[in-house]
């Protein structure tokens, strides 16, 4: 089946048909394997317990763009948020992405752990071959999960979205898929 | 159909426009009559840019926080209606 989306951009009619199936298969697969990037990513400072970011937030990153604020969080009480914060948020990111399910909410905050990436990393090294990196990509690839709400394709949002809770509360479907 | 109200095309418009104007409007002019590459793999800023790097990271970091503000903000107005439920 091919829908068409009907829509206007610059002032200009850019109206187009999509495949359905075809999209609901990528939505699926694009948040699948992003899901598994940061769940793996998270899992995996857990298990090597415990997790340092002093080297993150501190040292090289304090003479990049993002340095004034990184650098509040390199020591103390906001270090050791920090520390537990980053694994938690990648697997909470990880595990949304992968069951579907706020998967909005999982994509912003995806995108936000990205920006700093994206920006420390590239800054002191990774923009050695020019400033689209990995970490630019899922960058994008989270504003495009979020914009497109992937959760209801085969995802715990679809059940969430029928909720009584979320019909009666219908600003949560800013969260959910 | 939607519309974009003139809050979210600036937010749209301008975020996506600073984030291209920091990716390929400044990497076409550094091609041009630039360096290349703004840093080097040591992670030294190369200091040949025609726009140094703090300017052109601020540019992208502008965009998305543009972005961000527009994710921030529609929170706050209603869903569009859902008809698949």
């Amino acid at each position: 089946m091919v829908t068409d989306i009907k829509t206007r951009l610059l002032g200009q009619d850019v109206s187009f048909p999509v495949d359905e199936s075809r999209l609901a298969y990528w939505l699926v697969v694009m948040r699948l394997i992003v899901g598994w990037w940061f769940l793996h990513a998270g899992l995996d400072k857990f298990l090597a317990w415990p997790f340092d970011a002093s080297w993150f937030v501190g040292g090289a990153a304090a003479q990049t763009t993002l340095g004034p604020i990184l650098v509040l969080f390199s020591d103390g009480i906001l270090l050791s948020f920090t520390n537990v914060m980053v694994p938690l948020g990648q697997t909470l990111i990880g595990l949304g992405l992968i069951v579907g399910a706020f998967t909005r909410l999982a994509a912003f905050f995806g995108a936000f752990l990205m920006t700093f990436f994206y920006f420390v990393n590239g800054e002191t090294g990774d923009w050695s071959h020019g400033v689209i990196t990995g970490d630019l990509l899922g960058l994008l690839i989270f504003a495009m999960i979020a914009t497109l709400g992937a959760g209801r394709v085969l995802g715990i949002d679809a059940y969430l979205a029928r909720t009584d809770f979320v019909k009666d509360h219908p600003r949560l479907r800013h969260f959910i898929g | 159909m939607t519309q974009l109200t003139t809050a979210e095309r600036i937010a749209l418009y301008g975020g996506g426009g600073l984030l291209l104007i920091g990716t390929l409007g400044i990497g076409l002019l550094e091609i041009l009559a630039g360096a290349p590459h703004p840093v080097s793999g040591e992670g030294q800023i190369v200091h040949e840019t025609l726009v140094p790097l703090t300017v052109r990271s601020s540019i992208m970091l502008l965009g998305l926080l543009l972005w961000g503000a527009y994710a921030v903000a529609s929170v706050a107005r209603e869903p569009a209606v859902d008809t698949s439920i």
